[in-house]
């Protein structure tokens, strides 16, 4: 028996050895291009059911790469709602494409202690003269963004996000003309706009009058409520209180966010919030499909939301639904104590991408990444055929077309950032600001004009601390933001002479499981790298 | 040669003649058979759990874990980790009484069931209605799920606007899905639901084999129906109510993975997390705890395997045959 055991032990082990990665050296690569044909695997996100690797961008960026630099690309699709997990899973079962992007840092963090992940530090130095058009892109600050100071590791590229705006307030503007109110301008107001929803539903939706939604949000309170959390704060925290505080990217754990939070559950106990937002989960459509039905009054959301998706977009659906004069517009009415509208942006940097310990072709992967960085690439990729995806203005504007989701041209990604890796925003050199407000093609460009300034407007950027990782952010991401997200939606439900009770022992319970200790430690390590000293 | 072909009960006669090379010999083509199954049993079942060691290494899943050291305190780490994690205990609290609910109200639903159905004096009725009560367990969880949301929301609910309508006050809900106390009850009721159906079979099968003399018997002697369950039908399903008793108490630590995922929603998040979605979060969506979760799980197995063995015990001490 005990042989038998050992056997299969032995087997199991031979079995598992198999496969070693090897180190490509770089002695094929002549005057700037691979004298034999490389190949590499590249991740792909996906939305919807659309085929991105047979798309017309796909052949364009394979064609380049081949012609160029003699590579092949070969793209290894994934859906991009459960990019982190997918990726975590692909990691673990080492087969992960050879080049990847993710949102989650913390999850590329977790397998490079593993071993699981290559540090691109040397390679970077090496091969920095063949990289021209990543390091413009990107920048000097970017590149290094997460290059532990004491390591001097560097598991991820920071990718640039080229348009930082991020949360806005929408209301519908065709409702408030009728009920004779003008655009809200402070929370006073916007209350007073969400009563006035509630108490009109039978003159702004006749039958449906018992379908009444005021002010909607989803199970994502933090992010779907982040600029009345924001307009809590105080306006004089520091960046360093922001960052010992920010792990959480909604903000919610910041001075102030528990009074936002008891707005809305006064909110919700009125009748003035959506009242089974908390039982459909993220991905579902009856949220959105309320907002295309126009049953709904206001809500915050991504800063261009309801533009998104050409002629499937809120906006577009709206019309089509309700009237030509129905629309979402962005306003600006939650002040914060300093009397600013304030948002806080994101910063320069977006998606994260790393080479898994598996990649065995990292001169042609960071190639690559500079191709997909270079100028006229991102033009391409982002403004597709004349014709097909864009016409041009008088002024040189590219202006988007909607194209059907059937059709291979269709991207299905704002501004294709799915295949843009390196660069999320439109791009488009000294065209980018005439044609910003022409993307999102049949919506009318002077409203999303107004939805960009509004969101910019009193934006401020968390500033960034170079400091070595934190080990208690680990692995823990997704396990506190599930429990952050169960705890709001319990609060905000509560009663309110329960809100209290339920929203401090939320809280207690999520320092408990790990929030503390992430905090402690962003204190202790910025102490250490600024002298600032934390008080609770 | 006859002493092999027709084998008699006693063991020990036979013992030094028949070894198991002489069962090769004779049978190779069964165990030729048998060779492809035990295959997939080793391949799928057993090497695995060879990998069973990372609960007791470092967390890598990169490595081989013979290769990886071993976790802080005597490769205990994990264990220790899990039971101070509050988020553990609860998943394992929840489990035990979810399990218990359903095992206390789901159990004998389908004997019942059965019960009923096997005194349905017209077949044509009968087989109606056992195929009815069969279909809801083809349906997936996540089917049943998006069901009972269309039906049990608090404000879109069909439900609940019925309810709306005919009490006349538009606040008055009955929140199936948005308190932890209903949501229970939504849970153990949609189990039921779903599966005491499908459950009958195995008792309907059981009845078959009763024998009709017993019945008869029992008429003579002045039985009416409910004697006649109470003292024939009943003691005549009792071994194989023990066979599924048994091998449902194995499973009190076990826990389903898609029924509590998709039923659940982030205001009853205390009583429905079970100790697969704790796995789940914490292994493979995006936590990447690997040896955490393959701790939590060898901790329940092992406790599985405890109840399984000491059901079976009890069984057989109360006179059943139990499954071992």
């Amino acid at each position: 028996m005990k042989r038998i055991l050992a056997l299969v032990l032995a087997l199991a082990m031979l079995a598992t050895l198999g496969i070693t990665s090897a180190f490509a050296a770089d002695d094929g690569f002549v005057d700037g291009k691979f004298t034999e044909t490389r190949h590499i695997t590249v991740r792909l996100f996906q939305r919807g059911d659309n085929v991105p690797e047979t798309s017309p961008f796909a052949d364009y960026i394979r064609n380049g790469m081949l012609e160029k630099y003699n590579v092949e690309v070969e793209f290894a699709v994934g859906g991009r709602w459960t990019e982190p997990e997918d990726l975590g899973n692909l990691l673990a079962a080492q087969s992960a494409p050879d080049i990847c992007y993710t949102y989650s840092y913390s999850t590329i963090l977790n397998y490079a202690d593993m071993g699981g992940i290559i540090d691109l530090a040397p390679y970077i130095e090496e091969y920095k003269g063949l990289l021209p058009n990543l390091f413009s892109l990107l920048g000097e600050e970017n590149v290094y963004w997460d290059k532990d100071p004491e390591t001097g590791k560097l598991w991820a590229l920071e990718t640039r996000l080229v348009n930082n705006a991020r949360i806005n307030t929408f209301i519908r503007k065709d409702w408030l003309d009728k009920l004779g109110m003008a655009l809200p301008t402070t929370k006073a107001e916007f209350e007073a706009c969400l009563i006035a929803f509630r108490d009109n539903a039978e003159l702004l939706l006749g039958e449906d009058a018992n379908k009444m939604v005021p002010y909607s949000t989803s199970q994502d309170i933090g992010w779907r409520n982040n600029i009345l959390t924001v307009s809590f704060v105080p306006d004089d925290i520091t960046d360093e209180e922001l960052y010992i505080r920010g792990f959480d990217d909604r903000q919610q754990f910041l001075p102030g966010a528990k009074e936002a939070m008891r707005l809305l559950n006064k909110w919700y106990n009125e009748g003035l919030v959506w009242k089974d937002f908390a039982l459909y989960g993220s991905g579902d459509t009856t949220e959105d499909d309320n907002l295309k039905a126009g049953f709904v009054g206001a809500f915050q959301h991504n800063y261009d939301y309801p533009y998104r998706n050409g002629d499937d977009s809120i906006s577009a659906n709206l019309k089509r639904n309700v009237g030509e004069d129905a629309e979402f517009v962005a306003v600006d009415c939650f002040e914060n104590d300093a009397g600013v509208y304030r948002k806080y942006l994101g910063s320069t940097v977006d998606r994260k991408v790393c080479f898994p310990s598996t990649n065995d072709e990292i001169l042609a992967s960071l190639l690559y990444l500079d191709f997909i960085s270079s100028p006229d690439t991102i033009l391409a990729l982002q403004t597709g055929t004349e014709g097909i995806n864009h016409e041009r203005a008088e002024n040189g504007a590219y202006i988007m077309k909607a194209v059907d989701s059937a059709d291979p041209n269709y991207q299905a990604s704002l501004n294709n950032i799915d295949f843009t890796m390196t660069c999320n925003g439109q791009y488009l050199g000294e065209y980018t600001e005439v044609s910003f407000a022409y993307g999102y093609s049949p919506v009318d460009p002077a409203v999303v004009q107004n939805a960009y300034v509004v969101a910019m407007n009193g934006g401020r950027v968390p500033a960034h601390f170079i400091l070595p990782a934190i080990e208690a952010e680990v692995g823990i991401g997704t396990t506190l933001s599930d429990e952050r997200d169960s705890f709001l939606n319990k609060a905000v439900t509560a009663p309110v002479e329960e809100f209290d009770a339920v929203y401090d022992a939320g809280v207690e319970n999520y320092m408990a499981i790990g929030g503390q200790a992430i905090m402690d430690e962003r204190a202790e390590k910025i102490q250490a790298a600024t002298g600032y000293v934390f008080e609770k | 040669m006859s002493q092999v072909t027709q084998p008699s009960l006693s063991r020990e006669t036979h013992r030094p003649k028949t070894n198991w090379k002489t069962y090769l010999k004779r049978y190779w083509t069964l165990y030729l058979l048998l060779a492809l199954p035990i295959a997939f049993f080793v391949v799928f079942r057993y090497i695995p759990m060879a990998y069973i060691l990372m609960a007791f290494k470092k967390n890598n899943i990169i490595q081989p874990p013979w290769f990886v050291p071993w976790a802080k305190n005597n490769g205990f780490e994990w264990f220790i980790k899990a039971f101070k994690d509050k988020l553990f205990l609860r998943s394992l609290e929840n489990t035990i009484k979810l399990n218990l609910l359903d095992l206390v109200c789901g159990f004998p639903a389908p004997i019942l069931m059965a019960l009923v159905l096997n005194e349905l004096a017209f077949k044509r009725f009968k087989r109606f209605t056992q195929t009815v009560l069969y279909l809801p367990h083809f349906l997936s969880w996540i089917i049943i799920s998006s069901l009972a949301l269309r039906l049990l929301a608090d404000n879109d609910g069909l439900i609940n606007i019925l309810y709306k309508q005919m009490s006349g006050n538009n606040d008055a809900v009955i929140p199936f899905l948005s308190n932890p106390d209903w949501w229970v009850g939504t849970y153990i009721g949609l189990g039921i639901w779903k599966e005491a159906g499908w459950g009958t079979i195995i008792y309907l099968a059981a009845l078959t084999s009763i024998s009709p003399e017993l019945y008869e018997a029992a008429a003579v002697d002045g039985a009416g129906r409910f004697r006649r369950i109470w003292h024939v039908t009943l003691p005549g399903l009792r071994p194989t109510i023990v066979v599924l008793l048994i091998m449902r108490l194995g499973y009190i630590l076990g826990s389903e993975f898609d029924r509590p995922l998709a039923l659940s929603n982030k205001l009853v998040t205390d009583v429905s997390t079970v100790i697969s979605i704790y796995v789940y979060q914490k292994g493979i969506n995006g936590g990447g705890q690997f040896s955490l979760t393959t701790a939590v799980g060898l901790f329940q197995s092992v406790v599985g395997v405890l109840f399984l063995f000491g059901a079976n015990f009890l069984a057989k001490r109360f006179g059943e045959r139990g499954i071992m």
